[in-house]
């Protein structure tokens, strides 16, 4: 067999070459962290002012929903700004949302520079376990105590969730930390037929609502999915989800006992509502399937409420995402646990050429007005006008769909309590925001992140059992008496159990490290 | 071709004809969703003759056009040099290993069917390209990775090369003591037209639905096919549906999804200039087709 | 002795096998330098092959690490098999793999008879121009992607505004069906669908072949009194056979992928339709979306390529034991 031979001979060579081109980049990676953690010992105090700082350019990456057209514009004015600060220029480095996984895992296993990223949106504690996140407590203290002074005003409870093995490796955007839930609907009919919204206090209280619509305007659905379904966001109200939500403390107490929460009545009660409104007509009968998103179905007039998680001002936000008034009923109270702050955050990566200077320019995120609002709003009197001191608005002719720069993520570019406010917004928005984290009721295991490496294989398959029935459950299309413990079966054969041992031992082991 | 009774031509012709509609009906439904009024569709919903005809999608789509004839362009020379380029490179390998001389042939059509089965999975391809060619951010990361050439394609035409060109009209060249590039050049691609017609529209077709490459080698909008542009709004629906990963951001990027008779209109939009395209390329293709019969 | 004898014997093959490759490697290398013209041509591409598809193959170690980038490729810890264990250690993995299978099966068997069938009829046709129609649109549906047709379907069966729903069955006289929730109607739907899709291309190959047959052949047997059924039996298919074994077995080296789109798309990633519409693909595709694991997508790949190239050359050689000229290699 000449062939085979040749074939495993040729394999060998190949190997060889392989393995050397892979190990070169692994040590090129290596290297550059050593050097870069080198370079932070020896530079030490000093490196302050920007004229003693060699120039630098930075890569930022970060999500967007459609890249603006006019990124370039900003980024030049950016460059313009951060050149004169820091003596550093910035590469913005703008991905979709949807290409975002797969964009940022490929980045970050090359050696390509990224120097700060956001981080979060479901996968921190991979990242920080496959060694991908730089830890920043060094850097915050030395280049970052803006950022540090910024979150602790608020609570100093926030920078510590972020926290993994007692190490900060993303620091959370200022942003609303905690959410409150709650139902959106549309004000002209709410007000139309004189709809009593202080007599919302529950899910089961939404049915006489939806009644009224459902027998007097035809053709509207009285509510849509949120997202995935009915409930997938709301259930939040009620559970601590620990992370992903396989295993979660209820009440966001429950003295850290993790339970699954398939099992619990309160789930059950929700699903037996959703079912309800089903049956009733209150749902639409596609909700399992539909990609249409609440906005569009409320702007199409085909929609009338939905149900999610809030914050304050919530009701001027869904107004412009639906070009429709729309009232906010905020019926379940504001709580916070380590998912709400750790899911968008920023970090250094590991193939930062210079982690110091990554941590000035997100330094400037938190504390420089200017910069903050070139990222959220773009440049004055071109994508925005000032209409008094502190509130803005699109220049004339300028609008949602034609503006050149109109992110809407001021929640994402560090201290968003710095930039300007939108016109219709309160005017004390960033003080109410800043008091309705404060005052949200904190998780008891507000700071314990779930470390997933030990589970893999059982959240692999407990995904996809998920998947199959969470979201005809949760848009009651299917009936919760037989659908639900079939579930609950599948999970069980799918080793929920094992998920929530792991979790549980890792959260008692958090709870005797940081003594709770 | 022998002569055949009318009533079996008949036969053909109906069966052909329904098969054939079964085809088009779709595309039909396609373009009238895509001249739907906007909330029209969401309202009543698909239908082959819509109520109220209307372009304000289109109209939409043409004031961003800057980005969308930019990325038809890349779309353009993408697929035509990637077609050109990967034709040619794939005549090249299939017509020596067609060929009995050929050293090592078994050997080496192993070689290419075996790159068939295995691959070494994004992650290597991706560091590959990256590291070692710095094709990110491109052009050429539309076209060299992954699509330039297809095993599949290779053997295709070696099959054909080896079955449909008469070895001794090689012989006879080589008697005439022409040299192989010639007799590969002058003789045996004229001689191949239906094969080469044949894969090189599977390629066109390839590098012209091709969004993969962009998805994973761009970061820099500027280089985005149309392919792209249609891709990224898919893709921000399916991040929409889980929940865990979109941290609860899900709202804000919501309100950003078009509505579903604008993605048919994208849909549309990036059918048509293939849809308008090809029947001229149908026409040089069956031409070689008839040519190969004529010859064969 | 006799053993010993017998041992000799296998002795002395083995040495004159060697031998034999020895001579047969040389011939070869003989035959580079007199050919080198062609060897030459072929280069460019097989050097393209080298840098694209083997070299990256090399990463095939990281189904086997538990990566961590701070340690670097090759750096990372070793740990055997357990990137692996995911897709089986579920409920679902009979499922998937009767799913991914007999879809599979289904969709070479269906997909073939019918491309051959349309091929000869448009090799028929006396009118060239209604041939050239009807070759043009039968290749429309392969010019889309899988997403566009998940859209197109979704046309069609949309609960409350899908055509059927709407003016088919109504028109019929019959009730509406929420497509998207029953299971028996989507091994219906995804082959109907597939065969839409793939038909067209798969023709045109075959046609492609068929044409290139030389028209002597049938001139003779027409001769011969053989009529137009007896000429498709006797001389189109057997000519067109190699073409149709090695499409099969490229299809069979493919058996254990799916097309995602198809799979996913298509059924709108609908919960209620899992049982029927899970395939190894999706069931990863699900089951990574939030883990993001390299190693175990690699370890996934790896699975099905490793089943298919098997597959393959346990059917290769059995194509090879009837007709050695028909075997891929």
């Amino acid at each position: 067999m000449i062939k085979n031979k040749k074939v495993a001979k040729a394999f060998l060579i190949l190997a060889l070459a392989f393995t050397m081109l892979i190990t070169a980049c692994g040590n090129g990676g290596k290297n550059s962290t050593n050097s870069g953690k080198a370079g932070a010992a020896a530079d030490g105090g000093s490196g302050n002012g920007s004229a003693a700082l060699k120039p630098v350019e930075l890569v930022m990456v970060f999500p967007v929903g459609g890249e603006p057209k006019d990124m370039k514009l900003v980024s030049d004015e950016i460059n313009k700004l951060t050149k004169e600060k820091i003596n550093a220029t910035v590469k913005l480095v703008p991905i979709g949302f949807g290409a975002w996984s797969q964009q940022k895992t490929l980045m970050m296993s090359g050696n390509e520079q990224i120097d700060l990223i956001v981080s979060g949106l479901g996968t921190y504690s991979q990242d920080v376990a496959k060694g991908q996140l730089l830890e920043l407590d060094n850097y915050l203290a030395e280049q970052g105590q803006g950022i540090t002074e910024a979150l602790d005003s608020l609570d100093p409870a926030f920078l510590n969730a972020t926290r993994i093995n007692s190490k900060i490796y993303g620091v959370p955007s200022i942003r609303d930390l905690a959410a409150d839930y709650g139902i959106t609907m549309r004000k002209d009919l709410v007000d139309k037929y004189n709809i009593d919204t202080t007599a919302i206090k529950s899910l089961d209280d939404l049915d006489a609502v939806f009644k009224i619509i459902k027998d007097n305007e035809p053709g509207i659905i009285p509510t849509v999915k949120y997202l995935t379904s009915i409930i997938d966001i709301y259930v939040n109200s009620f559970f601590d989800n620990l992370g992903e939500g396989l295993g979660v403390l209820p009440g966001y107490d429950n003295n850290l006992q993790v339970v699954n929460m398939y099992e619990t009545p309160e789930y059950a009660e929700m699903l037996n509502t959703v079912r309800r409104w089903n049956l009733a007509g209150y749902i639409a009968k596609d909700a399992a399937t539909s990609t249409e998103t609440q906005y569009n179905l409320v702007k199409s007039g085909k929609a009338f409420s939905f149900i999610s998680h809030m914050k304050p001002g919530i009701e001027s936000q869904e107004s412009r995402s639906t070009s429709k008034e729309m009232v906010s009923i905020h019926f379940r109270p504001a709580a916070t646990a380590t998912y709400n702050i750790t899911s968008i955050m920023w970090s250094i990566a590991r193939n930062s050429k210079d982690p110091e200077r990554a941590m000035m320019l997100l330094n400037l995120m938190y504390t420089d007005k200017q910069f903050i609002n070139l990222l959220d709003y773009g440049i004055e009197d071109t994508h925005y006008v000032k209409v008094s001191d502190n509130v803005i608005d699109y220049p004339k002719g300028v609008d949602a769909t034609n503006s050149g720069y109109n992110l809407q993520m001021g929640w994402m570019f560090g201290n968003q309590f710095l930039s300007h406010i939108w016109n219709g917004d309160d005017t004390e928005l960033w003080n109410q925001l800043a008091e309705f984290n404060r005052n949200a009721i904190k998780s008891k295991a507000l700071g314990f992140t779930f470390n997933a490496d030990a589970v893999k294989t059982e959240i692999a398959a407990v995904t996809n059992v998920q998947n199959q029935y969470k979201v005809a459950l949760e848009t009651g299309t299917v009936d919760p008496v037989s659908k639900l413990p079939e579930f609950n079966k599948q999970l069980k054969a799918a080793g929920i159990d094992k998920i929530i041992a792991e979790k549980q031992k890792q959260l008692d082991a958090w709870a005797a490290a940081s003594k709770k | 071709m022998q002569s055949t009774g009318k009533l079996y031509q008949w036969i053909i012709n109906i069966i052909m004809l329904v098969f054939t509609f079964f085809c088009v009906m779709p595309f039909w439904l396609l373009f009238s969703s895509s001249l739907t009024e906007d909330m029209e569709l969401v309202r009543s919903g698909y239908a082959f003759f819509p109520n109220k005809i209307s372009f304000s999608a289109y109209s939409y789509l043409w004031n961003s056009s800057s980005e969308i004839f930019r990325a038809y362009s890349i779309t353009v020379i993408s697929t035509v040099l990637g077609t050109a380029l990967g034709l040619t490179l794939t005549a090249m390998v299939a017509y020596p290993l067609s060929r009995l001389e050929m050293p090592f042939r078994n050997s080496l059509a192993f070689y290419v069917f075996f790159t068939m089965l295995f691959n070494g999975g994004l992650v290597p391809t991706y560091l590959l390209y990256t590291n070692y060619f710095d094709l990110k951010n491109t052009i050429l990361a539309l076209i060299i990775p992954g699509l330039l050439m297809n095993g599949f394609y290779i053997i295709l035409m070696r099959t054909f090369f080896a079955s449909s060109i008469p070895p001794a009209i090689i012989e006879s060249a080589y008697i005439d003591g022409a040299k192989e590039w010639k007799i590969f050049y002058r003789i045996i691609l004229p001689l191949s037209t239906p094969v080469l017609a044949t894969v090189g529209l599977f390629y066109t077709i390839m590098y012209w639905n091709d969004w993969f490459n962009g998805l994973i080698y761009l970061t820099d909008s500027h280089y985005y096919s149309l392919q792209n542009l249609l891709n990224r709004i898919l893709l921000d629906v399916q991040f929409l549906q889980n929940s865990t990963q979109s941290g609860g951001r899900g709202a804000e990027i919501a309100a950003k999804i078009p509505l579903a008779s604008m993605r048919m209109a994208m849909a549309a939009i990036g059918v048509i200039p293939l849809l308008i395209a090809y029947p001229f390329f149908q026409k040089y293709f069956v031409k070689g087709l008839t040519i190969g019969a004529v010859k064969g | 002795m006799q053993a010993n004898s017998e041992t000799s014997t296998l002795n002395s093959k083995q040495v004159s096998l060697k031998m034999k490759k020895k001579a047969a490697f040389a011939l070869e290398m003989r035959k580079v330098k007199k050919y080198r013209a062609l060897v030459l041509m072929a280069l460019p591409g097989l050097l393209y092959l080298l840098i694209n598809n083997y070299l990256p193959m090399l990463g095939i170690v990281i189904a086997f690490k538990d990566i961590n980038f701070a340690k670097g490729i090759m750096g990372s810890d070793w740990i055997g098999f357990k990137n692996f264990e995911y897709l089986f250690k579920t409920t679902d993995a009979y499922i998937i793999t009767r799913n991914t299978l007999l879809y599979n099966v289904t969709f070479i068997v269906l997909n073939t008879v019918i491309a051959i069938a349309l091929a000869i009829m448009l090799n028929e046709i006396r009118k060239r121009y209604l041939s050239r129609i009807y070759q043009t649109l039968i290749l429309l549906p392969f010019l889309i992607s899988m997403v566009i047709v998940g859209y197109l379907v979704l046309g069609f069966l949309d609960v409350e505004n899908g055509f059927m729903n709407k003016t088919l069955l109504p028109l019929m006289g019959l009730d509406s069906i929420s497509w998207y929730s029953e299971t028996k109607y989507w091994p219906w739907i995804l082959t109907l669908v597939s065969v839409w899709k793939g038909v067209g291309n798969l023709c045109i190959i075959y046609l492609a072949s068929i044409i290139g047959i030389d028209n002597e052949y049938y001139e003779a047997a027409t001769i011969d009194g053989a009529n137009r059924w007896q000429q498709i039996i006797k001389i189109t298919l057997p000519l067109v056979s190699p073409v149709i074994t090695i499409m099969t077995l490229l299809a069979i080296g493919r058996i254990f992928y799916s097309d995602f789109g198809l799979f996913f798309q298509v059924p709108l990633n609908t919960g209620a339709l899992m049982p029927v519409t899970n395939t190894i693909d999706t069931y990863v595709y699900r089951a990574l979306i939030n883990l993001g694991d390299i190693g175990m997508s690699s370890a996934a790949g790896l699975y099905q390529a490793l089943v298919g190239f098997v597959l393959v050359i346990l059917s290769n050689a059995v194509v090879r034991k009837y007709n050695k000229d028909n075997a891929l290699f």
